[in-house]
């Protein structure tokens, strides 16, 4: 049976529905129904769209950009981040602004791709000395948990801290743009029905990753 | 009383006990009717998500923090995400109590977890059945690895498992079809592993109820295809459910009634004859009760479910229900403890890679206080892990941005190999489900109260579990293994058992060898709930012989009137 007639076989066997964006689950909002006050203006999601395209820029394969990683990110925020974490998160852009502005005379959007660049790669110590910083603090609320849970204080609670705004851009530029079709099909060996599995497969470099439906 | 509320046999249930008990009972000619407690799943036809690529999902898969919030207790672990949500049962309608952390997934539909299984499928062996007795721990088990062998073979040539021959005896090897390939790397370790033990220590493919080869009794199902989809249910029937397997079986006798969104609350118990006259159902949709009738009943609602049908029976004879006679009702609940082992990085292999998306990974049987083997703890634990290389997640920690970075990304990375442990519980008659009236759920019934810690013995056992896979890779040339124990609470294994145990003594068991309870004999419980030990291996396949066994058994007692 050739793959053809497997994908044939799987729309069979799912009724030939075609599923695209609707919102089966309970609990999963819609995210272009703009419900709440915290959504985002076109405006910021061209502003994550350019920070996007920055980390993962078009080139003889997709950009960020176009896989949409500007809408995905606000979707992510808006849904999936904590409060603490979604101010953290926002208050970004107001900062790569005003780091844009010092570095180039200029705000972000105003910028060419290598000014871009030169501003979000400056982050880059900030970054670290953040993450280094978050760990300690991690690995502190950690012991505190393991005492409470050893004295049986119910009542503790951690506390938390947000990763910084550019390792969440990033992290969210990443997950984005390999989720997407875009990303998927222009970028990695999409493989949604294999039909076999091989254990010990020639690889070369340069030969992309293969990916899955899932 | 009207016709079709009386059936031969009662199932309750439909997951991989309930199916597997419909379909023997049907199959030796008795009709059937199979009550589910939620709504109905088709084969292929409603596995939504079967062929929907990870880009329809708005949160490409992940949680919300309104998930987070409707499920307090399947955010615990993986359950919680967006593309099987509707598979686990809402935390909301089915609230319990803690007295200590349980984590109790479940599914409420038809197939329940059969669905959402890990598919993982390994015999007992003869030591299991032994170990109790030889400890001198809880009670014997009434049976023994020879009368389950059949029952065995039996089951596994109808829902096919893939595996290879090892002649292992802490593993026997099933009925297999052909066995899924390790990869490279995988291949290289098991062979320094073996050599280095000197064939005490074995990493072998995981054995999974996966399709690779012709079964012809079941033409509906077809090989796997190798798509990294299971979990939404697989429309070729590649791997065992309820739906792919045992269901169309069971219906093609024309003996099966399916009843959905029938709630068992209770098991009829009649007084004068000392048996079940049948079930007291509430319909989930329209709270209405409704009476079934058989000759036998079937308590199939997965392992602390059938524990409450029991506990809310016959309360007028037994206060705390049906088959409490012993005092171990509810007692003695088991998962299997895991999340403890090691990976780390191999070098060279740059020129190999994989294709496909393999459902299973490696396994290495148990090695510890087998064998002459002796530790500072009883019973031990097998590996579950794989061989790959790192995918776009990694981290790249040189390349901060731009096209390098995406270039890099979508290229494998290194090859890693790990594995975690899972070890055995043992049964601890403290370690209690209770019924908790102080809180109903959204059908006004009480709910369970959870008192289960793991013990000093799984403590002392874990430190093995994360030494000796360090070990194991280090001695294979891994690179910088790191090990690991990231802790968990029972439960979190899906592997709930005990809490109905089988034994030899109406005294101190509640299922006597057959499955039937003690003080009721028409009322057989084959799930988790019947289990007398836990082993270290994942328990499904044998609830599968279980069953089997217990429903050839029920029919020839209904023939000779013994029931």
């Amino acid at each position: 049976m050739d793959r053809r007639e497997l994908l044939k076989m799987v729309a069979a066997a799912t009724g030939g529905i075609v599923i695209g964006g609707e919102f089966f689950l309970a609990g999963c909002k819609n995210p272009e129904a703009g419900t709440s006050g915290k959504d985002f203006a076109d405006s910021d999601i061209a502003f994550f769209d350019e920070v996007a395209e920055t980390i993962f820029p078009k080139t003889s394969t997709p950009g960020a950009k176009e896989a949409k990683v500007g809408q995905f990110m606000t979707v992510m925020v808006n849904d999936c981040y904590t409060e603490d974490d979604q101010k953290a998160f926002r208050d970004g852009k107001a900062a790569i602004n005003t780091a844009c502005d010092k570095m180039h005379g200029h705000d972000f959007m105003k910028a060419s791709p290598e000014q871009r660049k030169a501003v979000l790669v400056s982050f880059e110590k900030e970054v670290k000395d953040h993450q280094e910083k978050r760990r300690e603090f991690m690995k502190e609320q950690d012991d505190l948990e393991k005492k409470a849970q050893a004295n049986g204080d119910t009542n503790f609670k951690r506390k938390t801290m947000s990763a910084h705004y550019f390792t969440m851009m990033k992290q969210l530029t990443i997950l984005g743009y390999f989720t997407s079709k875009e990303g998927r099909t222009g970028a990695t060996r999409y493989e949604p029905v294999p039909g076999k599995y091989i254990g010990d497969y020639d690889y070369k470099k340069g030969d992309k990753i293969i990916t899955s439906l899932s | 009383m009207a016709d079709n509320n009386t059936f031969d046999a009662i199932v309750v249930g439909s997951g991989i006990s309930g199916g597997w008990a419909a379909k023997e009972l049907t199959e030796r000619g008795l009709t059937v009717v199979m009550l589910e407690r939620g709504y109905d799943i088709k084969h292929g036809k409603d596995y939504e998500a079967s062929n929907k690529p990870v880009w329809e999902y708005p949160h490409r898969g992940g949680r919300t923090q309104e998930m987070i919030a409707d499920y307090p207790r399947l955010k615990r672990d993986y359950p919680l995400n967006e593309r099987n949500l509707h598979y686990w049962a809402s935390d909301k309608d089915n609230p319990y109590t803690e007295t200590k952390r349980f984590d109790w997934f479940r599914g409420y539909h038809v197939g329940g977890r059969s669905l959402m299984w890990g598919r993982q499928s390994y015999r007992w062996c003869e030591e299991d059945f032994l170990a109790n007795a030889k400890d001198g721990i809880a009670v014997d088990w009434p049976i023994r690895y020879k009368d389950l062998e059949e029952w065995y073979t039996h089951v596994e040539k109808f829902a096919g498992i893939q595996g290879s021959y090892e002649k292992l005896p802490q593993l026997p090897d099933s009925h297999f079809l052909p066995a899924m390939e390790l990869n490279v790397v995988e291949k290289d370790v098991a062979a320094k592993i073996k050599a280095h033990y000197n064939n005490k220590r074995t990493l072998i493919i995981g054995r999974t109820a996966h399709v690779t080869g012709p079964l012809g009794h079941s033409p509906q199902r077809t090989n796997c295809q190798y798509r990294d989809m299971c979990w939404n249910g697989c429309p070729f029937g590649a791997y065992f459910s309820t739906q792919s397997s045992t269901l169309p079986a069971a219906m093609a006798t024309g003996k099966l009634t399916l009843g959905i969104n029938s709630i068992v609350k209770e098991i009829i118990y009649d007084k004068e004859t000392k048996k079940a006259k049948g079930v007291r159902v509430i319909d989930a949709e329209t709270m209405q009760v409704k009476e079934y009738f058989s000759k036998i009943v079937f308590l199939c609602a997965s392992a602390l479910n059938s524990a409450w049908v029991l506990m809310n029976s016959a309360t007028d004879i037994w206060p705390d229900g049906l088959g409490s006679s012993s005092g171990e009702l509810g007692h003695n609940v088991m998962d299997h403890h895991f999340r403890v082992g090691a990976s780390g990085e191999v070098e060279g292999y740059d020129d190999k890679y994989y294709f496909g998306h393999r459902p299973t990974g490696f396994y290495i049987p148990r090695f510890r206080n087998f064998g002459g083997d002796k530790r500072d703890y009883l019973r031990g634990f097998g590996y579950q892990g794989s061989g790959s290389r790192n995918g776009w997640g990694r981290e790249v920690a040189e390349l901060s941005i731009g096209a390098e970075l995406k270039d890099a990304l979508s290229e494998p990375g290194g090859w890693r190999i790990g594995a975690t442990a899972f070890g055995e519980t043992l049964p601890y008659h403290d370690n209690k489900i209770t019924l908790d009236r102080t809180m109903k759920d959204k059908w006004g019934l009480p709910v369970l109260n959870f008192d289960v810690e793991f013990k000093e013995n799984e403590k002392k056992m874990r430190v093995d579990m994360k030494a000796d896979m360090k070990e194991m890779l280090e001695i294979a040339g891994v690179k910088n293994v790191r090990e690991y124990d990231n802790d968990n609470a029972p439960g979190m294994g899906i592997h709930e058992m005990g809490v109905a145990r089988m034994g030899r003594d109406p005294k101190t068991s509640v299922l006597n060898s057959n499955n039937q309870v003690w003080d009721c004999k028409n009322v057989f419980v084959t799930d988790g709930a019947c289990m007398t030990s836990a082993s270290c291996v994942n328990p499904s396949l044998t609830y599968m012989a279980l069953t089997a066994r217990a429903a050839a058994f029920a029919v020839d007692e209904l023939k000779k009137m013994n029931v």
